[in-house]
């Protein structure tokens, strides 16, 4: 069983962390209590995205905030009380979260962030990710810069009235484990390994008693079948939909037939038949792997290499020799209507060439770290799981904050396509909120804060947006309804909203921390009077 | 657009306007089963019999094959339908101990839309015809009693013989059988 | 009021003392919308796990003082890793209670009301007593039945739904990173029911493949829990499996073991066992604090029309990027909950079961072939009469010759009819005069 212990108060973590272990396994667990994550700002959002990274059980956790407490934040937020009033945020923050979760250790910092990067930008090293809220756009560059620096992930969090808005900015982020909701099978029966094809061959449909007939996995009944297609079509596979249903009609041949004449009830072929549509694709490489391969760190490894880009270069070679052109066989099949032993038989024959290409490029690997001249092991377990997971690699490389922020980037020309519509996409709203800074570098304060100036804020906010616009170079118009709503909500941070943002931005937490699933990339609006979102990358 | 609920007035603790005293409504599952049952069209060899009418959720099929292998015999299954239907199926257990190649010695029964296959557009009607189709055509390939399927399967007149013998509640190897001759 | 202080509620205001284009066209802005949330509304949260703690938190930052919570559950050390209102001291305490009390401590002038029991302790009169019912469930039955009951309080004049008698339900679902809310306004929108093609079947594997021909682990834990268990009886004769009791689980991974090597099958652990005896859904604090979150917000909107409410499903699913469907689901027609509006029927309460059954048929309105009619008396399920089961046939058929007084009739009596004329059972509510000729 996994070797996770018991926490102080001698829980067993297995049960206390038993259905999220479910999701990210016992590694995914390590990871996240091994990790040190810094939260800029106690606000609604930033305590919320707290909680639920402290209630899986994250390492521990860093609050800067310079803030006293005032009484709206008491309004809005579950960590703060009527008593704090006038105290510490951070202090008090730290106080109530800590209480979640025994296991997770808590700090705060007294200080504002402008200062803390001011006088000691290296205090961020420590962490393996900073999330911030309610910073303003000048900090939040600064932040930016001194992050992409270090090279350490950030995710910026923002509720404003009924629009949530987060940034993930991540130099270059990796994941092995995506797990894919619906992923094809990898069963190469449009080009059989040597075990396969022995092991098939071994079997013969036709002398065999009714029963073990009807048991023979639908696997080994397609591949004999398309045997046969491919004798009488120059060895080529059925393409087309034609050529699908010829080759279903020579499967459906192949049904027994009791002394009357009548088909047989063989679910095994009915399997067999359906899996013409989805098993027959061929096997390749997907452009995305395909990227990865032709990727500068995968070319040019150096003595700094990373593992995965260690293993990817292995992959490569892989593909080009042994592969034949595949990946590494990821080793599986699905369940199917067949007896225990030769289910089992021909799941061993999987099995045994996934291992075999293991093998190769656990050996590749290890050439590689020698020729780089790296320090450091790359794990079989580790090599096992790359190999399995192969096909669904992912690389997630965020725009800075900087090349977001210049104003010839194209992809802020490209907004245009969002917003100059009859009914503009949710993309909008980053545009209105972006203007709301601008709206608050001037003013020093937000538009409709306060209720008397809400009408007069509206004209002013227009004139922002103008402003912003004309500097993109966007030729577009942007309804006054949507100004006039922003202006209502005059910077309100409803608790619901900062609930939502909590929870999605502590998941994008967890999978930057355990490198399991892919974070979004790299804008994320949330309309919570829709219920819709949109991510685009800015 | 929806106009909505006039809201904003005080709703009231406990009792309200409506006389009729705490009367309990019925639950889909309940209304669905009864119009299952209603319309149940039985083929001539079945029979449902509800120990309390009352309770529509609870009752008893019985087949009688006038056909086949089970020709002659008499066997009672048991219905229990939840408050889950028709998302969940039946559960349904065969009480007469029967010599079998899809029925065990404690009544479980193999047939595929009582489990993997089960859908909300099936009715206990469907069932009743599956479990009627199960004596007409034993299907010793993918069976729950072994010893029965493979007799089935090797030796059709010993599988006859060995049905009559536990019809008659006889022992087949071991095993005593009930015996459920009409 | 005593327990506010400056600014405490100034982020609430902007929305319901402000207007904007997007506001519900029935919206008035206004400083009272807020004595509405705090002294009048009532709401329901049914459900104190993952979700309903969330969701008690929710509404109750956002001003809604007045709320009950139900559940029957009692606290798990595996719900500490996002029931954020239980501590490990709490292990054991029934779910409501705990959270209701940590409310109440926490936020000043919260009221929540706990009760430590089964939705279907509670009749119509206790529901009747909330504005909106807001659902944490993570089982299909009882979202099915809380569903049944709000349908059932409707209230129709001359087939004219009655606004008053509308209790909105909005529904939160969560599995893994998958999740979903909803917006039921019964008799209005598309309910649960409507729906249930929505909720994934139960994986069930053939009886066969697991009596005889295993391939996965699971096929073999699952030998051992449905065939096995109930032959050997091994912690007792009417001992059924306790899935939280470690000794029968240890019990069944080493049966299940034994049965996978018998199959060279591989990859039976203890974890892979209780989940499969326990059908244990993955479950995370993150997903169940969005989905909270949307269905608080939408409760908001329905209570303040400050903005449109969500028509009327949205879906999350944050395994790749975060991803959000919203749709609008669609109603069906032959309904088995919320299609059924009950017709009116008049008779006299000496007028016989039979009488009825002959109007059903012989009216133009209806023309039923063969109506099989069944009624609740006293909380009771009660078959009148069935015509095509011989045996209840046989029961029921002296209720023919009774009177409707004998029968224990009531006016607004609902009779259930079901006849292969109709796609489902129709409800009929009876006036009941009293001899009237």
């Amino acid at each position: 069983m996994a070797a996770i212990g018991k926490s102080k108060a001698g829980l067993d973590k297995n049960n206390k962390y038993d259905r999220q272990l479910r999701l990210w396994g016992d590694h995914g667990q390590t990871a996240l209590e091994t990790s040190r994550v810094c939260l800029i700002n106690a606000s609604a959002t930033g305590t919320e995205i707290l909680k639920n990274l402290i209630l899986p059980g994250i390492g521990s956790f860093t609050v800067v905030d310079g803030h006293k407490v005032q009484g709206e934040d008491v309004g809005n937020n579950f960590f703060l009380t009527k008593d704090s009033i006038g105290q510490s945020r951070a202090k008090f923050a730290t106080e109530y979260l800590s209480e979640l979760n025994e296991d997770v250790s808590g700090d705060f910092m007294e200080e504002h962030p402008e200062s803390l990067l001011e006088s000691n930008s290296d205090f961020f090293s420590q962490f393996t990710i900073v999330v911030a809220t309610n910073l303003c756009e000048r900090t939040l560059l600064k932040l930016g810069k001194c992050l992409w620096e270090k090279n350490i992930p950030l995710l910026i969090c923002r509720c404003y009235g009924f629009i949530g808005y987060m940034r993930l900015v991540v130099r270059e982020h990796r994941v092995i484990e995506s797990h894919p909701d619906n992923a094809h099978e990898d069963l190469r029966l449009d080009r059989p390994f040597k075990g396969l094809v022995q092991y098939i061959d071994s079997i013969d449909l036709n002398t065999m008693n009714k029963k073990d007939h009807s048991h023979t996995p639908w696997l080994i009944v397609l591949y004999k079948y398309l045997q046969e297609w491919k004798e009488k079509h120059a060895g080529e596979l059925p393409k087309v939909y034609r050529e699908k249903n010829q080759l279903k009609d020579i499967i459906r041949e192949g049904i027994r037939r009791n002394e009357e004449g009548v088909l047989e009830d063989e679910e095994n072929f009915d399997e067999a038949i359906k899996a013409v549509n989805t098993a027959l694709n061929p096997t390749k490489i997907s452009s995305q792997i395909q990227e990865l391969f032709n990727d500068d760190e995968c070319t040019n490894l150096h003595s700094e290499s990373s593992n995965f880009w260690i293993l990817v270069r292995a992959l490569k070679e892989f593909v080009e020799n042994e592969g034949n052109g595949a990946l590494p066989l990821r080793g599986t099949i699905p369940d199917m209507t067949a007896d225990s032993e030769r289910y089992i038989q021909l799941q061993n024959v999987y099995h045994e060439q996934a291992d075999s290409d293991i093998s190769i490029i656990s050996n590749k690997v290890h050439d590689l770290l020698v020729n780089i001249g790296r320090g450091g092991n790359i794990t079989d377990q580790e090599i096992k799981t790359f190999c399995k997971n192969a096909a669904f690699l992912r690389l997630v490389r965020c725009r800075s904050l900087e090349q977001e922020y210049s104003e010839d980037s194209d992809k802020l020309k490209d907004l245009s396509h969002h917003i100059d519509d009859e009914e503009p996409d949710d993309v909008i709203f980053y545009v209105l909120l972006r203007a709301i800074d601008s709206f608050y570098d001037k003013y020093n304060c937000f538009p409709g804060w306060y209720t008397d100036q809400v009408e007069s804020d509206v004209i002013k906010l227009k004139t922002c947006l103008s402003k912003l616009m004309h500097d993109w170079g966007l030729n577009c118009m942007i309804k006054d309804d949507y100004i006039h709503e922003m202006c209502r909500y005059g910077a309100s941070e409803l608790h619901t909203m900062s609930a939502f943002i909590g929870g999605a931005a502590a998941q994008e937490v967890i999978k930057i921390i355990t490198h399991q699933f892919i974070p979004f990339n790299n804008t994320y609006i949330y309309n919570a009077m829709k219920q819709t979102s949109v991510t685009i990358e800015l | 657009m929806i106009k909505l609920f006039s809201l904003k007035q005080q709703k009231k603790d406990g009792v309200d306007s409506d006389k009729s005293g705490s009367h309990k409504k019925s639950s889909a599952a309940q209304l669905r089963i009864q119009k299952d049952i209603n319309e149940l069209n039985l083929p001539k060899t079945c029979q449902v019999d509800f120990p309390d009418p009352d309770d529509l959720l609870n009752f008893k099929l019985v087949i009688s094959p006038d056909e086949g292998f089970y020709r002659g015999g008499r066997f009672i299954f048991n219905f229990k339908v939840g408050q889950g239907y028709p998302h969940d199926a039946p559960k349904v257990k065969c009480e007469t101990m029967v010599y079998h190649p899809n029925i065990d010695l404690e009544g479980n029964v193999c047939l595929n839309i009582l489990r993997e296959d089960w859908k909300p557009v099936l009715t206990v009607n469907s069932i009743v015809y599956g479990l009627q189709y199960l004596f007409l055509e034993p299907n010793p390939e993918d069976p729950l009693n072994k010893e029965a399927a493979e007799v089935l399967q090797n030796n059709r007149r010993l599988f006859e013989q060995n049905v009559a013998k536990s019809m008659r509640g006889g022992y087949i190897g071991s095993v005593c059988f009930d015996r459920c001759l009409k | 009021m005593s327990c506010d202080w400056p600014g405490r509620w100034c982020h609430v205001q902007k929305f319901i003392e402000r207007t904007g284009p997007f506001a519900h066209p029935d919206f008035e802005p206004s400083s009272e919308s807020l004595g509405f949330l705090q002294e009048t509304c009532k709401l329901l949260i049914i459900g104190a796990g993952g979700l309903g703690c969330e969701l008690l938190k929710d509404l109750a930052l956002i001003g809604f003082k007045n709320i009950d919570i139900i559940d029957m559950d009692t606290i798990d050390v595996s719900n500490l890793n996002r029931q954020f209102l239980f501590r490990p001291k709490d292990v054991g305490r029934p779910k409501a209670d705990v959270a209701a009390d940590f409310i109440n401590t926490r936020i000043p002038g919260a009221n929540v009301t706990p009760h430590y029991a089964k939705i279907q302790d509670y009749d119509e009169s206790f529901y009747r007593g909330f504005h909106i019912v807001v659902c944490g469930l993570d089982s299909i039955v009882a979202r099915r039945w809380i569903n049944g009951m709000l349908v059932s309080m409707l209230q129709y004049e001359d087939g004219e739904l009655q606004q008053e008698s509308l209790v909105p339900m909005v529904d939160g679902g969560t599995e893994g990173f998958k999740g979903n809310a909803r917006v039921i306004l019964p008799g209005m929108t598309a309910c649960v029911e409507c729906t249930l093609d929505l909720y994934p079947p139960q994986v069930n594997f053939p009886l066969c493949t697991i009596a005889h021909t295993p391939r996965l682990p699971e096929h073999c834990i699952e030998y051992v829990r449905i065939l096995l268990w109930p032959k050997e009886h091994p912690f007792g004769e009417d001992v059924p499996i306790d899935g939280d009791e470690p000794k029968h689980i240890q019990w069944i991974m080493d049966k299940s073991l034994e049965r996978a090597n018998e199959f060279n099958i591989s990859g039976i652990t203890y974890r892979l066992t209780q989940g499969v005896v326990k059908r244990i859904i993955p479950a995370v604090a993150s997903t169940n604090a969005v989905i909270a979150a949307a269905c608080s917000t939408e409760v908001f909107k329905l209570a303040t029309s400050c903005t449109v409410p969500l028509n009327n499903y949205m879906n999350f699913n944050d395994t790749e990027g975060i991803y959000t469907y919203t749709f609008e689901a669609e109603r069906k027609e032959d309904c088995m909950a919320c299609s059924k509006i009950p017709k009116s029927i008049t008779f006299s309460e000496s007028d016989k079961l039979q009488d009825i059954i002959t109007y059903l048929q012989e009216s133009a309105e209806y023309q039923m072939k063969s109506p099989g009619l069944t009624t609740n008396i006293k909380g009771k399920n009660k078959t009148l009469y069935m015509p095509t089961i011989k045996s209840i046939e046989e029961k029921t058929r002296e209720n023919l010759k009774k009177t409707l007084s004998e029968l224990e009739f009531v006016n607004g009596q609902e009779l259930y009819v079901a006849d292969p004329t109709t796609p489902m059972t129709l409800t009929f509510k009876l006036s009941l005069g009293s001899n009237m000729e």
